[in-house]
C-alpha cells in the first residue's frame, strides 16, 4: 500500500525574489523515477516541507504542460514558509502530491476567460493561465486583471510586463497605492471593471486573492450578471493532511483538499457554512 | 453465519490458546475505570457479562493512537535519509461493546475512501474483534437510536465474532473468517449452538431494545433533518457553542471522531514527523497563519462538530451517522452538551 504521508525528497533548482516577503522555488525530484512519474493539473496544491519544522499546502504556479520542473510562489509569514525562505538551491524540501481536483481545463475551451488575481492569489492562476496560453485558441476574449497594495507587492512582474505587451491578449492592472514611479491605475481590482468591457455571455471568471477582495470581486461580478456556476476560485483552509482525513479542511460535507481547492461560487453557495 | 456454545468456565482455556499467538486485550479494571489491557489468562467475567461496561475510552486508539510517528529523518550532509517506524502486532479485542465495535467499523469506511491510509489499514488489518453484546444497556447508554447495538445483527452490521451472555455459557456468533480462526485456536470448546439458543439470544435482544431508559435521542431524526436543511438559527448554534469549554473531551472518547493534528520534531540531525488527536472544538482547528480563522467563533464550531455527525449529507457519504450512542461524550463534556442533550435541544 503506498504511504500517503511520506513525501518524497525535491531539490531546489531555482530562487527567485518576487517582493520584499515572497518567493518563488523552483523544485526538482531528486528521485529520476518520481521526477517521471510526476504529473500534475492546474489549480493543485502541493503539501510542502521543511523536515522538521513543518509542512503547508501550496498551490502550484507552474505550467503544467512541464511538468519535469514545477514551482511554487510563497511568503514568509509563519514557521514553515520563513524556514523555506532560509532555503538555498541545492537544498531538499519534503514534497507530498499532486493533491486536490484542480481545473476542469477542457470545460473552458470554446469560452471568454477572465482572470482576476489579487496580491499573492495570482500564483495558482497562473497553473491555468500558462497552459491557457499555450493553446489561446481554443478560448475567446482572454483578459487577465491582477490587483496588488502596492506596486512593490506585484509578483512575477517580468511576466506582468510580457503579458500587457502581447497582443491576443488583455491585460489590465492597478495598485490600491501607487509610489512615486506608478502610472498606471489606482484602486481595488474591481475599479478596472468598468474600464475593460467585460463579456458577461459564455464567460469563465476565475478569481484569487485575499478573502476580502474575493467578497468584494464576487459581489461586482453578480451586479454585471455573471451566475455563479461561472464564477470559479480556489478556496483556502489550511489542509494538513491534503488526502481527506485530517478533517482541517471541512467545510460542510466537502474536504477542500479532496473535493476542491477549485469550486464555482453555485456550488460554494450551497455549503451550509459561510466560505 | 456460525453459531456456538462457550461455557463460561471454559473462558480462560481458550484466551489462554488464543494468547499464544497474538495479543489478546480484555477489559481491565484499573480503579474505578475500565481499559483495554493484555491478558493471558484470568479475564474478569464480570466486564464480560451482558450489562453494558464500556471501557473510559472506546477502542480507537488501536488503530488510531493518540500520538503516531509518521515517519524518522535523518540528516547526512545535504541528504535525508526517511525511515517509517514498523508495526506489525496482531490483537484480539475481547469483549468491546457493539457501540465500539460499530465506531470502529466507521472508521474502516472513512480510512478507505478516497486515499487508503497505510497507518490505520497496517493496525486495523492486525486486530479481532470480539464484541460482547448487552443484554442491559446502563445510565448513559443511546445506541439504540444509532443502529449501534445494543446487539450486532448479523444481516446489518459486518463483525468478527459476538458474544452474547447466556448466564452460564456464551452464544458465540461467527461472521468473518477472521473471527473462525480464533474458534479454531481451541476448537474441542465450542459446542454447536441449538435453535433454543438461538431463540434466548432474540428474547435478550428484544429484551435489551425495551430497556434503555426514555431519552430524548429518540429524536435523532428530528436533528437530522434540521440540520441537514440547515433550518438551525445561528443563535441556537452559539447558545450551544457558549457551553462548549473547547475541551475536545467529546472528540477524544468518541468512537467515530478521527480528526487530527500534525506535528514535528526536529533534534539536531535527526527527527520526525507525527500526527496526534485534535478536535474541531478547538479554536485553533482552522486558524490559518495570516490570523484568518474560518471557524473562529464557538456556534460555528459546534455547528460544525454536530454537521459532521449527524448530517444527512455525511450520513449518505458515510453509511451511517458519526456517532453510535456510546453516550462517553454525556461524561465527558464539562459543559454539558454531549450529543443526547444537542439533540433535544435542537428538536425545539
Amino acid at each position: 500500500m503506498s504511504n500517503i504521508y511520506l513525501p518524497n525528497l525535491a531539490r531546489i533548482i531555482k530562487i527567485q525574489d518576487e517582493t520584499y516577503d515572497t518567493k518563488t522555488f523552483e523544485f526538482e525530484f531528486a528521485d529520476p523515477k518520481v521526477k517521471q512519474a510526476f504529473k500534475f493539473r492546474s489549480g493543485q496544491f502541493l503539501e510542502i516541507s521543511a523536515l522538521g519544522v513543518g509542512e503547508a499546502p501550496f498551490g502550484l504556479a507552474s505550467n503544467p504542460n512541464r511538468p519535469e520542473t514545477f514551482r511554487v510562489t510563497l511568503r514568509a509569514v509563519g514557521a514553515v514558509t520563513w524556514a523555506l525562505h532560509q532555503k538555498k538551491i541545492g537544498d531538499l524540501v519534503g514534497i507530498r502530491g499532486p493533491f486536490g481536483n484542480g481545473f476542469p481545463f477542457d470545460e473552458y475551451k470554446g469560452k471568454n476567460i477572465i482572470f482576476v488575481g489579487g496580491g499573492i492569489g495570482l500564483p495558482p492562476l497562473r497553473s491555468l493561465i500558462e497552459p491557457m496560453l499555450d493553446a489561446r485558441s481554443a478560448f475567446k476574449d482572454f483578459l487577465i486583471l491582477y490587483g496588488a497594495r502596492t506596486p512593490a507587492d506585484q509578483v512575477y512582474q517580468d511576466r506582468l510586463k510580457e503579458w500587457e505587451k502581447m497582443s491576443e491578449i488583455r491585460f489590465g492592472m492597478t495598485v490600491d497605492v501607487g509610489d512615486a514611479n506608478w502610472k498606471g491605475n489606482v484602486g481595488v481590482v474591481t475599479t478596472l471593471f468598468p474600464k475593460c468591457n467585460l463579456i458577461v455571455e459564455n464567460t469563465v471568471v476565475f478569481v484569487c486573492g485575499p478573502p476580502i477582495m474575493i467578497r468584494f470581486a464576487i459581489m461586482e461580478l453578480s451586479k454585471l450578471g455573471f451566475k455563479p456556476e461561472n464564477i470559479v476560485s480556489t478556496l483556502e483552509r489550511y489542509m494538513k493532511c491534503g488526502v481527506g482525513k485530517c478533517g482541517h479542511c471541512a467545510i460542510g460535507h466537502k474536504y477542500v483538499c479532496v473535493d476542491g481547492p477549485v469550486f464555482n461560487y453555485k456550488e460554494i453557495g450551497k455549503l451550509p457554512e459561510k466560505s | 453465519m456460525d453459531r456456538y456454545i462457550l461455557r463460561k468456565e471454559d473462558v480462560n482455556r481458550w484466551v489462554e490458546a488464543l494468547a499464544r499467538t497474538q495479543e489478546v486485550l480484555a477489559p481491565t479494571r484499573v480503579e474505578k475505570e475500565i481499559f483495554f489491557a493484555p491478558t493471558q489468562m484470568a479475564v474478569d467475567l464480570n466486564l464480560l457479562s451482558g450489562t453494558a461496561t464500556l471501557p473510559y475510552l472506546p477502542a480507537k486508539d488501536l488503530v488510531l493512537p493518540h500520538s503516531e510517528n509518521l515517519f524518522h529523518f535523518t540528516r547526512k550532509g545535504g541528504d535525508y535519509e526517511l525511515t517509517v517506524p514498523e508495526e506489525k502486532k496482531t490483537a484480539v479485542v475481547l469483549g468491546i461493546r457493539s457501540c465500539d465495535t460499530s465506531g470502529i467499523y466507521w472508521l474502516d469506511k472513512f480510512y478507505q475512501e478516497n486515499f487508503s491510509d497505510c497507518y490505520y489499514w497496517r493496525r486495523r488489518n492486525n486486530l479481532i474483534l470480539v464484541t460482547m453484546a448487552c443484554n442491559q444497556p446502563v445510565k448513559n447508554c443511546f445506541c439504540v437510536c444509532c443502529e449501534g447495538g445494543p446487539f450486532l445483527d448479523s444481516e446489518r452490521d459486518e463483525f468478527d465474532i459476538q458474544l452474547v451472555d447466556l448466564q452460564d455459557s456464551y452464544l458465540v456468533e461467527c461472521k468473518s473468517s477472521k473471527g473462525k480462526a480464533l474458534i479454531e485456536a481451541n476448537p474441542k470448546l465450542f459446542a454447536k449452538a441449538d435453535p433454543s439458543a438461538v431463540k434466548t439470544r432474540e428474547a435478550l435482544e428484544e429484551k435489551s431494545r425495551n430497556s434503555f431508559q426514555p431519552d430524548p435521542t429518540s429524536y435523532m431524526s428530528t436533528a437530522i433533518r434540521r440540520i441537514t436543511s440547515n433550518a438551525v438559527t445561528p443563535e441556537t448554534w452559539t447558545e450551544l457553542g457558549e457551553k462548549c469549554f473547547d475541551c475536545g473531551g467529546c472528540a477524544f472518547v468518541c468512537p467515530c471522531c478521527s480528526c487530527f493534528g500534525v506535528g514535528y520534531l526536529n533534534e539536531g540531525e535527526k527527527g520526525c514527523h507525527y500526527r496526534f488527536w485534535d478536535s474541531c472544538d478547538y479554536s485553533g482547528f482552522t486558524r490559518e497563519v495570516s490570523g484568518h480563522n474560518p471557524r473562529g467563533e464557538k456556534g460555528e464550531r459546534f455547528k460544525r462538530r454536530f454537521f459532521h455527525k449527524l448530517s444527512y449529507q455525511y450520513l449518505k457519504r458515510d453509511g451511517r451517522i458519526g456517532c453510535v450512542g456510546c453516550g462517553r461524550c454525556i461524561t465527558a463534556c464539562p459543559g454539558e452538551v454531549g450529543m443526547p442533550t444537542v439533540v433535544e435541544r435542537l428538536r425545539k
